[in-house]
């Protein structure tokens, strides 16, 4: 017999920088089964996986071996207390953690020293951050594209692969207010191994796939900026793209209404890749001198947007680099990505996770923690940057936030 | 516990007071009427004369929301300098770059030292009020509240451009106010935003947006007839379409009968009073702009100060925000365009003294805080950080209240500049109860905090001590104490304790019916579901922080 739904629950998924919020979680029949929608289309498969992972017995431990939260907290507090130059990295949490962390990092009192702090997707985040110091830019966000862009450029990367719903949310959309949604054109423009299905229109079209070595982009996005400002290029192609090809991008992002160019920093993965986000963006620049376009940098996980922003607003600075071996203790800090394995270190670890956290070396000590979305309410900032949603907590869970046990060392080391 | 302030020489224009000696009891963080005999007075302290006046209250500055991060993520470099030692390379001076994109908690200390007890963020996108909640509420010290954007939002403009009645204007009016925790609404470039959006690169006041075919005015019409009709306080926040462009005063004068005599604010007015006279086609309009503003009653001003030094403008306003982007300082700036709500510009800026317009520019602003007769109609800002930081304020109060001080500044300026001004002939210099007025009560007045920005029984112990001095720069930089609800929080112009403000709102009433169509808009348009648009009271207070207070409307 087929009971009702026991439980429904509206949620905001966090698995991703696009913090899809139309997901609904419920449990139904005799055995609860976890079902997990979304108002449109299909879950992603990152939504699915965050939402349907099982809530695992933990309890903190000590190298490995479980302890009571408050001897793991005392045995930490020794740790802290011990050490002269802390790092706080991993830092994989909402807003909330993170004001905790900042303000275990930045003691009020002068007992302890200050702590270094830095997000586990620095390498890609600062890709970005440099275009930003060094010349700016000049962005859109998804509710505009949604309802704007006539033309979706995506510069080495899929998005789908990090942004599942990227396509269906914001470009195959049911309506628009200023454009034919199912007559966008879409182009790919050099990166491996994509997946340019997503980029199909629902009419059939195909899109435009311009192929490239991710390692050719320098090159390729250089020559497309060139063009745009009117440069004359004398060869026939640029890393195997030909020039015809792009004069005839250059020529369709002109005749655009609204024109998007995409990228994801985490896909631009060699040496200087800052630069070649930056022909991206100075492309931008050019194009709206006469016309539309906007940039959009995509991709986003772990709480690294909200990271950065907070960081930012705390201590007038954005986040940046830290080198791991100048530090004598690291904590770790993942609460929402157990797959995602902690760098090995030599210095001892306090580390705060997920409860399934999976370490190579067990840490000196280990408190699991709620994750933010699922087993504790939370704030995060989506990956454009401008808009910051609530997260819900979706099931019953006694773990403690990181905040709270964060709260509880504060008050062993005061 | 009763706190006794002998002594004090009250300077309270709320209540006409000027100079006058007094006592003020404070308990429970209110001011009291002097308690009977046998009442225990804990706490005692003598001022012995000294100046006392309520908190100050800056009613224009960019203390929280996506613009000022964006600018503080953009220049590591303004901070970078707090971190230099040698003494010649960080010479700090209240316009030192470092103060253009302080922290929050550089940001909370820095006003109460100066004896401001609340800020107002002026420019809240609707859709990024939750981050401009965020920041506030992690500013400690002062009061917070902001003004919600509207007037270039995709929702609000086909409600216009579908001849909606007022009525609906005035529910999704409301509705915005509790959504975004907001005390009022502020129009940027009205129309404008949008129409960059569709490639339009500037929009006068009588000129349609070229997809909704609705001009700045009509916006202008519904938006202030909205606020004055929910019988909110504070009049539409209005910024003029054509900042900053030479020739701009027409369209100030004009945007002024925009609202058929409906009240209207005109935020840093001085961005907006410029015309073409002159070889260089770029000359100060200050005196049609104070001649107008003493004439209609109903429009109110704070000026937008520049004074000189290097900072960075944010601004909503990504249409002409663009087009200064060329003249970047350093060269870098961010333009956006944000879910069919709003924009931002975010360009950095060095404003110097011997470059004629900038030279200027700092002339305007004086000369029309010098020309307009009425202090309970014109506002003390630099539209911080766009004009200098708020760190500023003392100097800018010097030269209001210092002619000396003034024209000496004047006469180092680029001569042509000094050729187009008749700032020497201006004489006033403003007195302490002027600039309280203009600092304190106008500016409670004009937001609607009843209890705040006077010093009557009743009212919320915001109270700063100064020592009267003639130099007023030095003055108004260091009070001697500064009481917020209360608590004694500064002594000699440095923090003794922690506190953390309230956040003022207003929650005018509205038909919920609003919401089926906002519903069916968030559905169809949007990327986020519109319960999630809205925040709730316990998003912003917090372990007993940044408290919400609703000012009822009337």
């Amino acid at each position: 017999m087929q009971t009702s739904t026991t439980k429904t629950v509206n949620a905001t998924c966090p698995a991703c920088g696009l913090l899809c919020d139309d997901v609904t979680v419920s449990w139904q029949g005799p055995d609860a089964k976890l079902d997990v929608t979304v108002k449109s289309g299909k879950p992603c498969g990152k939504t699915v996986a965050f939402f349907s992972r099982p809530l695992n017995a933990a309890t903190p431990m000590i190298a490995g071996k479980p302890v009571s939260l408050v001897e793991a907290i005392a045995h930490a507090g020794k740790l802290v207390q011990q050490a002269q130059m802390p790092l706080v990295a991993g830092l994989s949490t909402d807003l909330a953690g993170f004001r905790a962390a900042y303000q275990f990092a930045h003691p009020a009192q002068s007992n302890r020293p200050q702590a270094n702090m830095m997000h586990m997707n620095v390498h890609s985040s600062l890709r970005n951050t440099k275009v930003l110091q060094s010349t700016g830019w000049q962005t859109t966000t998804l509710t505009e594209v949604k309802n704007r862009a006539d033309m979706i450029v995506c510069i080495g990367t899929d998005v789908v692969h990090h942004n599942p719903r990227f396509f269906e949310r914001a470009v195959w959309t049911d309506e628009a207010m200023f454009t034919d949604a199912s007559a966008r054109k879409v182009v790919y423009l050099g990166g491996d191994d994509l997946n340019t299905a997503p980029g199909v229109s629902p009419k059939g079209e195909l899109p435009t796939v311009l192929p490239c070595a991710t390692i050719d982009l320098p090159e390729v996005t250089a020559a497309l900026r060139a063009l745009l400002q009117g440069k004359v290029l004398k060869v026939d192609a640029i890393a195997g793209v030909k020039v015809s090809a792009l004069t005839q991008l250059v020529e369709q992002l002109k005749q655009a209404k609204y024109a998007v160019l995409i990228w994801v920093a985490k896909d631009l993965d060699f040496p200087h890749a800052e630069l070649t986000i930056q022909n991206i963006t100075e492309s931008v620049v050019i194009l709206n001198q006469q016309s539309r376009a906007m940039g959009l940098g995509l991709g986003g996980s772990d709480g690294d947007t909200t990271v950065n922003y907070a960081h930012t607003w705390l201590d007038g600075l954005t986040l940046g680099e830290q080198d791991v071996d100048a530090h004598d203790l690291i904590v770790w800090i993942n609460s929402f990505s157990p797959d995602k394995p902690m760098p090995n270190v030599s210095q001892p670890v306090i580390a705060f996770g997920h409860p399934d956290t999976q370490f190579t070396t067990p840490p000196e000590v280990f408190i699991p923690v709620a994750t933010p979305g699922l087993d504790a309410a939370g704030t995060l900032f989506r990956v454009d940057s401008s808009v910051v949603l609530p997260l819900k907590k979706v099931r019953e869970s006694t773990l403690p936030t990181l905040a709270e046990v964060l709260l509880k060392l504060e008050a062993q080391l005061a | 516990m009763i706190t006794l302030l002998k002594n004090a020489k009250v300077i309270d224009p709320a209540h006409g007071k000027d100079g006058v000696r007094e006592d003020i009891y404070i308990r429970d963080g209110r001011i009291i009427a002097k308690p009977s005999d046998t009442e225990k007075i804990q706490q005692t302290i003598d001022l012995n004369g000294k100046i006392v006046m309520a908190g100050a209250i800056d009613m224009h500055s960019h203390i929280g929301g996506g613009k000022v991060n964006i600018a503080r993520m953009m220049l590591p470099e303004y901070q970078e300098t707090k971190r230099y030692t040698e003494p010649e390379a960080h010479i700090c001076t209240p316009s030192c770059t470092h103060h253009a994109t302080p922290s929050t908690t550089d940001t909370g200390m820095h006003y109460i030292e100066m004896g401001y007890t609340a800020a107002f963020e002026p420019a809240i996108l609707a859709v990024n009020a939750r981050q401009a909640h965020l920041e506030m509420g992690d500013t400690p010290m002062i009061d917070k509240g902001g003004y919600a954007m509207l007037g270039n939002d995709d929702y609000f403009l086909r409600l216009l451009a579908g001849k909606a009645d007022q009525k609906a204007i005035n529910d999704y009016v409301a509705w915005t106010l509790h959504a975004t925790q907001t005390i009022g609404i502020k129009v940027v470039n009205p129309g404008g935003i949008s129409a960059f959006k569709f490639n339009q690169r500037r929009l006068n006041l009588d000129e349609n947006n070229v997809h909704y075919q609705v001009t700045p005015r009509q916006i202008l019409q519904s938006l202030s007839r909205a606020v004055h009709e929910l019988g909110i306080a504070k009049p539409l926040h209005v910024h003029c379409n054509n900042l900053g462009a030479a020739g701009n005063f027409q369209t100030t004068l004009d945007t002024m009968g925009a609202s058929d005599g409906i009240p209207m604010h005109l935020t840093h007015i001085q961005f907006h009073s410029y015309g073409t006279e002159g070889d260089k086609k770029f000359s100060s309009a200050a005196a049609q702009i104070a001649q107008a503003l003493n004439a209609n009653k109903h429009i109110s001003a704070d000026v937008g100060q520049i004074l000189f030094g290097q900072t960075v403008t944010a601004s909503g306003d990504n249409m002409m925000q663009h087009l200064n982007a060329k003249i970047a300082n350093p060269k870098k700036s961010v333009i956006m365009d944000i879910e069919c709500d709003a924009g931002c510009g975010v360009v950095p800026f060095k404003y110097r003294d011997q470059n004629y317009v900038n030279a200027l520019q700092w002339a305007i602003g004086l000369e029309i805080f010098l020309s307009v007769e009425d202090p309970w109609r014109v506002f003390l800002t630099t539209d911080h950080p766009n004009g200098a930081p708020f760190t500023s304020y003392p100097h800018l109060i010097r030269l209001l209240m210092d002619k000396s001080f003034r024209n000496d500044a004047f006469a180092k300026l680029n001569l042509d500049a000094q050729a187009m001004s008749n700032l020497t002939s201006l004489n006033r210099e403003y007195s302490l109860y002027e600039i309280a007025t203009m600092t304190r009560a106008a500016a409670a007045k004009l937001i609607g905090l009843h209890d705040r920005g006077h010093l009557g029984v009743g009212a919320a112990a915001d109270i700063t001590v100064y020592t009267d001095q003639a130099d007023k720069e030095a003055m108004f930089s260091k009070p001697d104490y500064v009481f917020k609800d209360g608590e004694l929080v500064v002594r000699d112009g440095k923090v003794v304790k922690v506190v953390w403000g309230k956040t003022h709102t207003t929650k005018p009433a509205f038909d919920v019916g609003v919401e089926k169509g906002l519903k069916d808009y968030f559905d169809k348009y949007h990327t986020m579901q519109l319960d999630n648009f809205k925040i709730s009271n316990d998003e912003i207070a917090q372990d007993g922080r940044n408290q919400v207070i609703n000012h009822m409307p009337t």
